[in-house]
Parts: C-alpha cells; structure tokens; sequence
C-alpha cells in the first residue's frame, strides 16, 4: 500500500499529541504567521495562495486565493473572515477532527488570512453540535492570544486580530456561506441571493471571506513551504494539494484520510479503507458528501480530483466518501438522502421547499411499495424544476442523490412500483406521508 | 431574570460582535444551558438585551433544531439517522431503544431521565452508529454500549465511554 | 420630487420581449419590464420591500447569463437582452413553481375572502394544467387564534415573506415571524401569544393571497360584489388615500393601493380598521329638538326654522356679535367655507373658531410670521429625501403615522441622521417608536423641551457661527438672537435638560451637516404652553443657519384633525379670511365681500377662550358647534361648562351625541366622511378630493347644506346646488386652492416676509421667546401626567369605531415599569391620581417608553382626567394649553 505524506494531520498522527500550543509550536506551528508578519505584504500572502492552486475544501472548490483577491483593497471600515466549520454535509466529518485535534494549525490560517485580506475580526462559525470542537477552539485561541498570535498588537507587528468561536444551533443550510453569515447576524439561517457576493457585502454588509476549515488549515503549510511546493502535490493544475477525503458506509476502516488528490477511488476504498467490510462486493459510493451524485462499481478508477470527478457526472464536494455495498436498496438510500434535505430545506425558495417534501413523500410511497406508474418520470420532473431556479446550491444538491440512482438503478424502482401494481387494489391510494 | 446571574457572560458575548443581533445564537445557547431550554421569559430577556422584538427571537429561535421550547428530560439522546449512519445501523438501534426505553422520538421517559430524538447527521459519519446525548458523542455504537451508557448515565450522570478529541480511524494514532 | 433639482441618473437601454426599455441604472428587470408593458408574475416582489427572491415566479430568461434569473433582484444592465412571456423556458419554470405552490395549498378558494382578487388564482389561471401531479396529504396547520382584527389560514401561504418584511422594513414593528423551518413555516406573532402590534393593516394588504386577512368583514362579500369610492381618510392630517368598498350601501372593508394617494399605500390602523365608526348604530338619525330634560326627534323643516329665527331673534336683540360659531377640522373645506360664510356674511360676525385654535395654528402663525406662508414649504417626499430630520414634541408613529413611515423611509432606507426632542424614551417593542431609529435623541419631561431646542440651537450656533448672508444682511437680527443665546447658560440648560453640552454638540455638527433639513413640531409643543414661541424660536433656527429658503428645508407643523390645515385656509378662524389673510387687512377684506356680496365685519372677533369668557359674562348667547365638542375636550377650569350653561341656544352638528351636543338645545345630524363629497387639506398642505362612498345615515345631511339652509330662512340666501358650486366658489376667491394633482406644490418663504421680519419684527416678542420658562417646582413624589393621542384612537370620535376598540378599549396610565415597581404597583392596579382640582382613579399600564417621573394617558379616554389638568391661554397666538397636569399617585 502506498504511503502518503500528510500534511495537514502530520501532527495529530503524531503519539501523544495533544494539539496544545507548546506541541504545535515544537512542531514548527505559528513560524509561517512570522514569516509572514516579517516578509510578506498582503498581496504577496494572496499571490502564493493563488499560486498554489488551493481550491476551497467546502464542497465548491472555489480558487481560495482568488476569492481573497475578490476583497476590496481600500474599503474604508472593517472587513471580515468566517471560518466554515459548521460541517453538517452527511458523510463528512473532516472538519471536525482537524479542530479537535489541532486547533492551532487552522487558527494560524486564519491569522494569515486575515493579514492578507485585512481583517480585524474573524469568526469560526461550528456547527452547534460540536460542543468539544468549540470548547477546544476556545482554549486554544486563549493559549494563542496569550503568546500573542492572536489579538491586539500581534507579536509586536501593531495589528489587531481577534478571533472568535461562534456555534450555531443546528441547521444543515448555515454551511451555506450566505446562510452562515444570516445565522452569525443572528437571524435565520436563509441564504441570500447572490450577486452582491460576500466578499463586497458579507457579514454585515462589510467585504467578508468564508472559507472552509480545511482550507484554513492548508495556509500556513503553503506559507511555510511554498506556493510551488504545493502546486506539485495532487494533480496539477487544477487539484493541488491533499485532501482529507472521510470514508464511511460499509467499509472495514472508515474514517479520515489524508491523501494527494488524484488517487483513484479504488485505492482509496479497499487500499486504505480496507475494502468492503463484508463480503458483499460494492454496490455503489457518494464520491463528495450527500449532495453528490452516487457512482457505480464502474467509476472506481475514477480519480479523486475536482475533474476527474466532476467527468463523471459527480463531484468531489466536501469530500465525504460513503460507500454502499450489494443489497442496499438505492431507492431506500435515495429516501434516507432525500428526508434529510427535506429537514435542511430552509424554505425559503418555493421549489425547494415544496420540492423536498413532493420528493419525499414520492419516494416514501416507493419504497413503501405504494408506488404508481409514472412515478419515475415525476421524481424526473420534480428533480428538473428545482434544480437551477433556486437561490442556493442546496436545489443541485438535494436532485443529485434521487436523479443518480433513478439513473444508476432505475430497475430497482421499476420494481418496486410494480410490486405495488400488484399489491394495491386499483384507484385505492393511502396517504403515507408523517412529518 | 436568569441572565441577572451571567452578566460576566453577557458582557463577554456582547464585547464579540459589532451588531448586538449577533449575540442571539449565543445567548439563547447560554440559556439553554442554564435552563434545558428556552423558555418565553428568556426570550423576552434575550429581545431586551439585544433591542429585539420578541417575535424577532422567537422566529430565530424555531429555526434551529438544536433549542428546545419545552423541558425535556435529563438526557437527551440524539441518534442521527441520516444515510451514512443508517447504513451502519443506527436503524436498528432506534428500535431498541424504544424497546429498553418504551419511548419514541419526541417522547420523554417517565421518570424524565431521557428523551429520545432522531436527528439528521451529526457529523460522524464515519464512526456511526452514534448519539448525542447532551453535550457528549457516543460513537460506534452497539447495543451492549448502550446498555452501559445508559446505566451510567442513570447511576453517574456522565459515561466514560463519551468520545474525546476525533481521531479515526484509531489505528492510525497509534 | 418638486422642490428640489434632480441630476438625470444614468439611463440603461435594455430589450424585453422585444420592446426597447430605458430606464434609470439600478433598476430591477422586473419594474423595467412594467414600464413597457410585460408584466411578471410574482409573489415575493413588492416595490415597497428590498428583493428577496424567494418565490422564484418571476424567473426570468437573460441572454449570456447562465440559467434563469430572477427578474425581482436582477438590476438592468446595458444591451440586456430579456425574455419573458416569449420563452418556453420561462413559461415552464412559471408553470412548475405554480405547481410546487398548489401542491401544499387547500384550494379552499370559494371561502377565502381573497377569492377574485388573488395573485395566486390569477397566475393558476393563466400558467398551471388544470390537474395536479401531487396527490399526496397536504401540509395542515392548526388553526390558532391569532388577533382580534387579523386572521391568518396558514394552509394558503405561499412563505413569500411579505407580510413579514413589511412589518419590519416598511412600519419598523417587527411583530411578525415567520416560525419553523421548510415547508413548515407559519407566520405567528410571539410562542403562542396573539398578535401584538399597531395593526396598521399592512400585512393583510401585502398579501397576495389570502393567508392573512381582516377579520371585520370576514365572509361577508366577494370582491366582485363590492363598491368601490376612492376618497380621503378622516382621522388625521396626513390625509391617506383610502379606497371605500361597499356592498348594499354597507362598509365592507378600506383598502389603500400601493402607488396611490400621499402614503403610497400605507395605512395606520385607523385608517384600515377604524372605518365602522360611520355605521355605528348611535349616529343620530334626525334632528332633535329639546323639550325639558330630553330630546324629540324633529323633521328638519321645524329644526331648521327654531333655529334660524333664534339666531334671527338675537341678532337683532344683541347684534351678531351675540352669536359665535365653533367648528372641527374634521369638515371638509367646503363646509368650512360656507360656515364660516354663513357666520361672517350672514349672521355677521368673525366670531368663529375651529380645532386649529387646539395647537396647529401656533405653527401657522409662526409659519405665516417669519416666512409669509401658511403652508410647509416641503412635502413628504422632502422628509423622504432629507438628510437631516429634526422632531420636536411629537411621537409622530401615533399621531400622524404615515408623516411617521416617511421619516422611516428616510432613515432606515435613505440614511437620514434623526434627532429627536421627545418625552418618550427608546425602548424597542411591538408598537414602533420613532425615538428607538434617533442618532441623537433628547428625552426630556414634556415640560421641559423648550430647554432643549434652546439648548440645541446655541450649540449649532457656537459651533458653526450663523450663514455668512444672515451676517451680512441681517445683521442685527443675527446679532439680537446670538445674544440672546449667549445670554442662557449652558449650566442652566444642562441642568435643566438632563443633556450636556457635547450630547448637544454632537447633535448641532449633525444637524449642520445636513443639506436638507426638515423640522417637524408636532402636537406635545403646539399644543403646550410656549408652543408657539418654540417653533418661532426653530424656525429661527434655520433662519440663522441659511437653509429656511432652501429647497428642501423647512418647518413643519404636524396638523392634528385630517383637516385642521383647510380650516385655517378656508378662514375658519375669528380672524383669518378665506386664503389665510388677516382679517385686518382690508384689501383681502374687500376682495372677498365683493365675491360674496356681502360685507364683512372689522373686528376680529376673538378666539374661542374669549368666546368662554364672553359666554360666561352673557355676551354670547347663542353658539353654533359643528362637529365639536368642548365640553368634551376642554377642562373645567377652563370655565366651559359654565359657559354653556348660560346659552340661549346652543346647536350642534352631529354625528354622536357627544357631551356637549347633550347640552344643546337643538341637535342636526351630519353626513360623515363616507357620505359627502368635497375636499380636504392635509398637513402638507395637499389638497384631495373626498368622496361618497355610502347613503347618508337616517336624515343625516352635509354640514354645508345646513348653513345654506339657515341662510335662506334668515332671509339673506346662500344658495348651492351642489359642492361643486362651493369648489368653483372657493377657486374664484383662492386662486391657489386649485391643485388636486398626486403631489403637492409647496409653498416658497416669502422673501419680503422674511426681510420684515429680520428687520425688526422679531423684536417684538425675543426676549420672551428666548428667557427660559421657569423651572417647574420639583415635586419628586408626582407625575407629570401628559394627555397624549393614541394610535389607535384619534379624538372621541373613534371610540365608536369597534375594530378600534377591540384594539384599546379604556384608557389606561401608562408608567415606565420601573416607576411602578418604584411605587409598588403593578399592570392593572387602581390608583388615584390626585392635585388640588381634585382626584381621579385610574387603571395602571407599564410601558417602557414612558420617562421616569411621567405617565401618559390616551387623551380620547380623558374624560375624568381633565378634571386634574392645567390651563393656560397663549398670549399671542390664544391657543388653550390643558395637556398636562402635575398629580400625585396612590396607589388604591
Ligand atoms: C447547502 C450547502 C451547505 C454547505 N455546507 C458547508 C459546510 O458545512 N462546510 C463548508 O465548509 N462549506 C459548506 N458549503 C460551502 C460554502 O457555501 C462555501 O462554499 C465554503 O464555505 C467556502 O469555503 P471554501 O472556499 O474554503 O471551500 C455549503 C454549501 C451549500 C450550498
Ligand atoms: S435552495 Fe433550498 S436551502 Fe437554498 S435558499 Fe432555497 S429553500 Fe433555502
Ligand atoms: S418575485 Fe422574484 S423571486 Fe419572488
């Protein structure tokens, strides 16, 4: 099996560490915040960033140092940075460990962040849940504050970085970078439509950066070492660097991983994974969280980069790979998808919003082998008047699950309403949907 | 008047945001904590802190899953439903509890130690089956586990079996 | 806007559906496609509220731009090119989000009352197959109370949030919350509390469908039954555009259309609930004649004849000057008018007055002193467009609510600094309080704002120094006041305020920054002691500063009744002509006898306290009273009902059998607002046609019709076919009365006026005007009790309006929560509130926008608290102040 260098859980793979200050310090942690302080201008953070080729690990993969350079340079008054960590994308779970077991290395991300876009104030935004994720963070922006790389006058430099934690209360849509900046003003957490973008009208109509935990904690090794370093890892030049791909389902070693991007899946699952954790071959995989379109046995070799993914008629998103082995109804599994962003569905836009329940209360009747002729087509149409008229992504990501399995493994649908045809009594349809 | 007794509190919520609106996740979540859940008097409390009108908390706070308008019970066990952890089971442990508990999502023992909610992803995918119970995760559930963790929780009021600091898969660490 | 000069925005050219669009830059695709005709179908969109696209019905088809774009919160661009109804794409999308709506909707259209004029239906119509794909269960919510005068049947909402964004952007009130999540989601009001809020109607208008509707007319009509009369609405000075619907000669309901009428739309609660008032069951259906202790119900042939020979009798006894006349702002002009006609021409007296004697005509008179006009000399869409708004005295949300959304919009909308010289306090709540938006706000007792305008205009004064043409044209003027302003110390004023000198300072570099400055005085200064002499006293504020001739600039007095500022206008006012001139001048004098025919008598008559005066002592024997009700309004200190006690015939006009008309010896009944035409003025001076909307009540009739036919039986004929004629009458002796267009014109400071008065005549009263009135005596143990106007009453008048009532229902003391925990007493406590005129029990309130060391009472529910209050006449102006009183509380 192929051994990987990590970058980002280096340290936490490390016997005994503990993520305080004083490991990570020994481990090399906050020299890039001074290198930075000490060599680089804003731009020149912006530049390297831009030349890495970091993309967001958020789940849209979005240039990281193109969206800083989106901020503009002299607006008067305050600017801000929000860290995404509210990670509640079904099937990921990277963020979490990536705070609880080194919150330094994303904070020291953050700082760099914040110098180069010139903000004063950043916020991580966790999702409400992850009370020792939050706990944790806490403790160690104090440690961080009390050696100066957080707060007023940064070890010497005269600037003022203030960090803080800030929960949320759990709502799937605040991952949503508009709807996070909602729920930070203390508001509901409904996204907002875009143009203008966050970063000329964000948190508080003020220039405003979200980026992912992952991406945060990517910085200061790009500082550290190099843009070009950085841009040689992964699959160049699209996908550079490693990610931190999470792996659940019915494998034998779920959990996180981190590898260069550009690996096949096969390797991923079976090499590193384990392989299915019976013997039971693989059915299908969600290649990037719940709201990617599920792949077949046949995309294996697909690799996992934004591309390569994206060719095949998924996407690698947050990066949450959830694997399914044979006998799994993918009716069953689209439904399980399809009740959770149901429940996430913030109502605002009408097709979401009644969208997800018409989904779910057809899939229901489906599964529940109360199916109709026709249904298949209606799920179809349903799936195509949401998708694109919606005011966030949240309208993509709930048809991907439902639109791929009709597409991977239509006959497992076809045989359920059949059975159905069977089974009910002509013109005698029962209501089956429950809240 | 139960922020009386958290002024320190406040002060350091408030002293975060430039908009005051912004301390309302954080002061609902702090009286939550000190209550088990939200209840009117504090929301009128929150909308005065902040220059709100009640109805304004009120909608914010109906919004997020994770408040409670009602007192529940001592613990509430959050099991997460959703795909990656149904896959792995958490179905089957629903039904147990409801077995060993003789309640259903929504319903609170009747000694009050425990109410039962299914919840969507919990961000644990990996590690499931697992439930929130308060504060705490429990991951890789098993019926045996549960089984401990609820007479621990009974006879303790905490288990030793709650995750710390994430860190899968295990082998890695070691 | 007509007083200021624009700069043409940038026009973008843009094509939809083929038809070429310019319009301004910024422009939302949507509102560009109504100009040329292409309609967009659209829930959430409403030109009043920011875009928040959330209904997705108004997708639109854009050339170069990835998938549909919603037309509600896409800005033009130049070359756009849009599709709309000419696109397959687009017609699909329409088709499916209309589908996704009915899928959760009940399709209970035959019992909602929204039914024939709902957008919902309308688009189903025109876009969705007549057969549903879902055939699921809908979505149910349970049905809950949720107010007296508003219902919601949530199953038809389609969550487009209008309702909810009105609320909060439009009237700043934020009852509303959309509650839940998803396809969930209500509208409620607090958990599970009714709706507690300023019921202004608003979100009942907003909706386009019927998921929030009015309760006062629930299940009585069908839209397509209904009546419509577009006329004025009859309760306050801002003079709102309301639209009468009515079946059978009933009223169903009151509606305002967006886009129409001075408040675009808007209504207050008065306006949208109040409407029943005119179809109370106690309006007086006939004449009636005294007999003893009672009343008999007479045909007006024998009314009018005891009444017109009485009058005829005691002219020639004791001369005209014998009879006196007293009329509410409530008429229109035309009554006002021919009242006051009848009065001057054919009784032959200029004893008259009206309810601008109560408080408006102290800003007149100051209006008309230093700048020569009797009108603003800005409109509402200057206070929109202001960049500095100035409120003295005034809780202008309750008084005059729609001049209220104006300075909203200003500030919340168009970034005006506000500062505020106000009683209340901030405190935010479900009724809005126009402190809570102040960058500068002085909360002094209301008593005391005198100390604080002062206080105000010297720090502008110290800081900035006057304008450089005031230096060098008025120089002794500028020099007089300066002097004057050094002459008060800014300890005293700090002390007597409660502000310091960098509160004012900050404030003063505001208000000199602005450009356009508007100042609005409202009711608690007009109708306080030293009213007058305070606006004198701002409008020579911007005087000093340079900006009274400014466009855009200006003071403004807010009137009271609906029609307060017609009245002075139509010379309703002992001694005002037709036209606002005095009736000293003889030039106006002869102008108007030689259009009437008749001569008009010189003296000036006196205002109604003299009439008090003059009543008691026997002068007066006979009082006309239209529409008044002095027994009802003035304390007893005041001597009225002595005064009334002494009458050989008092006559009033009326809709109710007020306090005052249970006193006279004959009683006419009256058409109300609903039943006639004519016109009223509002604040700003606009003038707006009024129109019948219903029959008349029982044998009510038009007050106008009475003097005619008073006329005729004193034998000196006054006759008019119709209002009309009066209109035509009134144009020929006012030229300038014309205007009836959507705007105003305001009027332009009159510069010989201005040049008089910086050239000596602000002499005659400075050193009054600029001493500090003397401190109260501190009683630390009392309240100052301040009658105030409600916003869900105005006058006694809407005590018969039961949508009203079932809002407020008795007066209550309002005190702020901790006064009362101060005086241990708590919400709904008795007390006695007591002062050397006496002792009266009140119901206590808590509201936290009430100062310490103060309680406000509701004045249309004063009935008793009038025995408490002070009185005072102003010496120029003769304005009776009776708004406050100093009382100490017990609690009972
Ligand atoms: C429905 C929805 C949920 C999302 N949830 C998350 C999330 O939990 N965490 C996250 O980092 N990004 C999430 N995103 C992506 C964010 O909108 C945003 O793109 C990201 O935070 C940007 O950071 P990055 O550029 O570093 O990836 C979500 C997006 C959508 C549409
Ligand atoms: S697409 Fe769905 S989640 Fe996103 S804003 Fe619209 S309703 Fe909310
Ligand atoms: S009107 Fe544009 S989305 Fe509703």
């Amino acid at each position: 099996m192929a051994q990987y260098e990590k970058i980002l859980l280096k340290n936490m793979e490390q016997p005994g560490y503990s993520g305080s200050l004083k490991e990570y310090e020994q481990a090399g942690g906050y020299q890039a915040l001074k290198k930075v302080l000490k060599d680089f201008s804003p731009d020149a953070v912006i530049d390297a960033v831009k030349k890495s080729g970091l993309r967001g690990r958020g789940g849209a993969g979005f240039p990281t140092g193109v969206k800083w350079g989106f901020i503009p340079k002299d607006h008067p008054g305050p600017k801000y940075l929000c860290c995404n960590a509210d990670e509640s994308e079904p099937g990921t779970f990277k963020d979490r460990q990536l705070m609880e077991r080194d919150p330094h290395q994303m904070l020291e991300g953050m700082v760099i962040t914040c110098f180069a876009i010139g903000a004063e104030t950043a916020y991580i935004y966790i999702r409400g849940e992850f009370r020792l994720g939050a706990q944790i963070l806490w403790r160690a922006l104090d440690e961080a504050k009390a050696a100066g790389y957080v707060g007023e006058n940064l070890l010497g430099s005269g600037k003022t970085i203030n960090i803080y934690v800030h929960q949320g209360a759990g709502a799937y849509i605040c991952g949503e970078e508009t709807a996070l900046l909602e729920s930070l003003e203390g508001k509901r957490g409904m996204p907002r439509f875009k143009p203008p973008f966050p970063a000329t009208h964000g948190l508080y109509q003020k220039p405003t950066v979200v980026n992912n935990v992952e991406t945060m904690a990517n910085i200061p090794h790009i500082i550290n070492n190099g843009a070009e370093w950085f841009a040689s890892i992964g699959s160049p030049p699209k996908s550079t660097g490693t990610r931190v791909f999470c792996l659940s389902g019915h494998v034998k070693r779920p959990g996180n991983y981190e590898v260069p991007m550009g690996i096949p899946f096969r390797e991923f699952i079976y090499d590193l994974g384990g392989g299915m954790r019976s013997d039971k071959p693989l059915k299908g995989f969600i290649p990037g969280g719940a709201s990617a379109p599920f792949l077949k046995p046949e995309h294996l070799d697909v690799k996992m980069d934004f591309e390569s993914v994206a060719l095949a008629g998924s996407m690698l998103g947050s990066g949450g790979v959830t694997v399914m082995e044979e006998g799994t109804s993918m009716v069953w599994a689209a439904l399980r998808l399809m009740e959770f962003f149901y429940h996430e569905s913030c109502g605002k836009c009408t097709p979401c919003r009644e969208g997800s329940s018409w989904l779910v209360q057809t899939l229901q009747r489906i599964w529940q082998k109360k199916g109709r002729q026709g249904d298949i087509e209606l799920l179809e149409e349903l799936c195509g008047n949401i998708a694109g008229r919606t005011v966030c992504a949240f309208g993509e990501a709930e048809v991907g699950p439902v639109l791929s399995t009709i597409k991977h493994w239509r006959h497992e649908y076809e045989a359920l309403i059949q059975e159905a045809q069977v089974a009910l009594p002509p013109n005698k349809e029962l209501p089956v949907f429950s809240h | 008047m139960i922020f009386e007794q958290l002024q320190n509190e406040v002060t350091a919520i408030l002293a975060r945001y430039p908009v005051k609106r912004s301390a309302l996740l954080p002061l609902l979540n702090l009286a939550q904590a000190r209550e088990g859940y939200v209840s009117e008097p504090a929301m009128r409390e929150i909308a005065k802190l902040l220059d709100l009108t009640p109805p304004q908390v009120f909608e914010t706070v109906t919004f997020y899953t994770m408040f409670n308008l009602k007192p529940i019970g001592t613990f509430h066990l959050q099991i997460c439903k959703s795909l990656m952890c149904a896959l792995v089971g958490s179905d089957d442990l629903v039904a147990w509890i409801k077995n060993q508990l003789d309640i259903g999502p929504g319903q609170t023992t009747s000694d009050n130690m425990f109410t039962l909610s299914v919840v969507e992803c919990l961000g644990s995918c990996g590690t499931g089956p697992m439930m929130q119970v308060n504060d705490d995760y429990y991951e890789q559930l098993t019926e045996e586990k549960l089984k401990r963790i609820f007479d621990d929780l009974r006879r303790d009021g905490t288990c030793s079996l709650k995750s710390g600091p994430f860190m899968y898969p295990e082998s890695a660490a070691k | 806007m007509a007083t200021t000069q624009e700069t043409k925005p940038d026009l973008v050219t843009l094509t939809i559906d083929g038809k070429s669009a310019r319009v301004p830059k910024g422009t939302l695709v949507i509102e560009a496609a109504r100009q040329v005709g292409v309609m967009v179908p659209h829930f959430c969109y409403h030109p009043k509220l920011t875009p928040d696209a959330n209904c997705r019905m108004c997708l639109v088809e854009i050339e170069k731009m990835p998938r549909l774009q919603t037309s509600c919160s896409t800005p033009v661009a130049e070359g756009m090119v849009v599709k709309s109804a000419k696109s397959d794409q687009v017609e699909a999308a329409r088709k499916s989000v209309l589908d996704f709506i009915l899928a959760n909707h009940p399709l209970d259209c035959p019992v909602c009352d929204q039914g024939g004029r709902c957008d919902l239906q309308d688009f189903s119509h025109e876009y969705t197959a007549t057969k549903s794909q879902f055939q699921e269960l809908k979505r149910v919510f349970q049905k809950e109370y949720f107010s007296p005068l508003i219902e919601t049947q949530m199953n038809r909402c389609v969550q487009c949030l209008r309702c909810v964004r009105y609320c909060d952007q439009v009237m700043d009130v934020k009852a509303l919350a959309p509650v839940g999540r998803g396809t969930l989601t209500e509208i409620k009001a607090f958990g599970t509390h009714e709706l507690d809020c300023e019921f202004c109607g608003g979100c009942v208008q907003i909706c386009p469908v019927g998921a929030i509707t009015s309760r006062m007319s629930m299940y009585e009509f069908r839209p397509w039954m209904l009546k419509r009369a577009d006329s004025i609405c009859g309760y306050c000075g801002d003079g709102c555009q309301i639209t009468y619907q009515t079946k059978n000669n009933s009223l169903i309901e009151v509606s305002s259309t967006h886009g129409s009428g001075r408040n675009n739309g808007d209504l207050c609660a008065r306006g949208y609930f109040g409407y029943h008032v005119s179809e109370h069951p106690e309006r007086i259906q006939t004449p009636l004649i005294r007999q003893g202790e009672t009343f008999q119900p007479a045909i007006w042939e024998e009314a009018l004849e005891q009444v017109g020979q009485t009058l005829l009798a005691i002219k020639q006894q004791h001369g005209p000057d014998a009879i006196a006349g007293l009329i509410t702002g409530r008429c229109t002009n035309e009554d006002l008018y021919v009242f006051q006609k009848f009065m001057r021409g054919v009784v032959g007296t200029n004893q008259i007055d009206s309810s601008v004697r109560y408080g408006h005509l102290n800003g007149v008179r100051a209006l008309q002193r230093v700048q020569g006009t009797h009108r603003w000399t800005v409109s509402f869409d200057d206070i929109v467009e202001a960049d500095v708004l100035l409120l003295v005295g005034t809780n202008v949300t309750e008084t005059n609510p729609i001049t209220g959304l104006k300075i909203k919009e200003a500030v919340k909308r168009k970034g005006a600094k506000l500062i505020t010289i106000e009683a209340l306090q901030p405190a935010v709540g479900t009724i809005s309080n126009i402190v809570n938006l102040a960058h500068h706000h002085f909360g002094v007792r209301a008593d005391g704002f005198q100390g604080a305008v002062l206080a105000l205009m010297k720090s502008v004064l110290e800081t900035r120094g006057m304008a450089e043409d005031v230096k060098a044209s008025a120089t002794a003027y500028g020099n007089d006041l300066m002097a004057q302003l050094s002459g008060l110390a800014w300890s005293r004023l700090e002390n007597r305020t409660g502000y310091s000198l960098s509160d004012y300072g900050h404030a003063a570099s505001t208000f000199c920054q602005g450009k356009k400055v508007v100042i609005l005085v409202g009711q608690d200064v007009l109708r306080a002691s030293g009213g007058y002499g305070m606006t004198m006293n701002l409008l020579d504020l911007l005087l000093l500063t340079g900006k009274l001739s400014n466009p855009g600039c200006g003071v403004a007095p807010l009137a009271e009744e609906n029609n307060d500022q017609g009245a002075f206008e139509m010379g309703a006012v002992s001694d005002v002509l037709p036209g606002g001139f005095s009736i000293d001048h003889a030039e106006s004098r002869t102008a108007v006898s030689k259009h009437w025919g008749r001569s008009i008598p010189d003296s000036s008559g006196g205002a109604l306290p003299q009439f008090l005066e003059r009543m008691q002592s026997g002068a007066i024997k006979a009082l006309l009273v239209v529409g008044e009700n002095p027994l009802g309004s003035l304390p007893p200190v005041s001597g009225i009902e002595q005064a009334l006690e002494g009458l050989q015939l008092l006559v009033c006009q009326e809709l109710f059998m007020t306090e005052t008309a249970r006193k006279a010896h004959v009683v006419l009944p009256v058409c109300s607002s609903a039943e006639k035409e004519g016109t009223f003025t509002n604040t700003e001076g606009h003038v707006q046609a009024v129109r019948k909307a219903v029959e008349p009540v029982g044998d009510g009739r038009p007050d106008w019709e009475i003097f005619s036919a008073l006329s005729i039986i004193m034998g000196d004929s006054m006759e008019y076919g119709d209002v009309k004629e009066i209109g035509k009458e009134i144009r020929n002796v006012l030229p300038g009365i014309r205007p009836l267009g959507p705007t105003p014109i305001p009027s332009k400071p009159d510069a010989m006026v201005v040049c008089g008065y910086v050239g000596g005549e602000y002499r005659r009263d400075l050193d009054s005007r600029y001493r500090l009135i003397d401190e109260q005596p501190d009683f630390s143990d009392e309240l100052l009790v301040s009658l105030r106007q409600s916003l869900f009453h105005s006058g006694k008048f809407s005590l018969k309006a039961d949508g009203l009532l079932k809002v407020e229902s008795e007066g209550k003391l309002y005190v702020h929560p901790d006064e009362a925990a101060r005086r241990n007493i708590g919400e709904g406590d008795q007390v006695d509130l007591c002062n050397d005129r006496g002792t009266i029990r009140a119901k206590v309130g808590l509201r936290e926008r009430i100062p310490m060391g103060m309680a406000v009472f509701p004045e249309h529910f004063d009935q008793e608290m009038r025995g408490l209050l002070s009185y005072a006449v102003d010496p120029e102006t003769q304005v009776p102040y009776y708004k406050l009183a100093q009382a100490r509380i017990v609690k009972v």
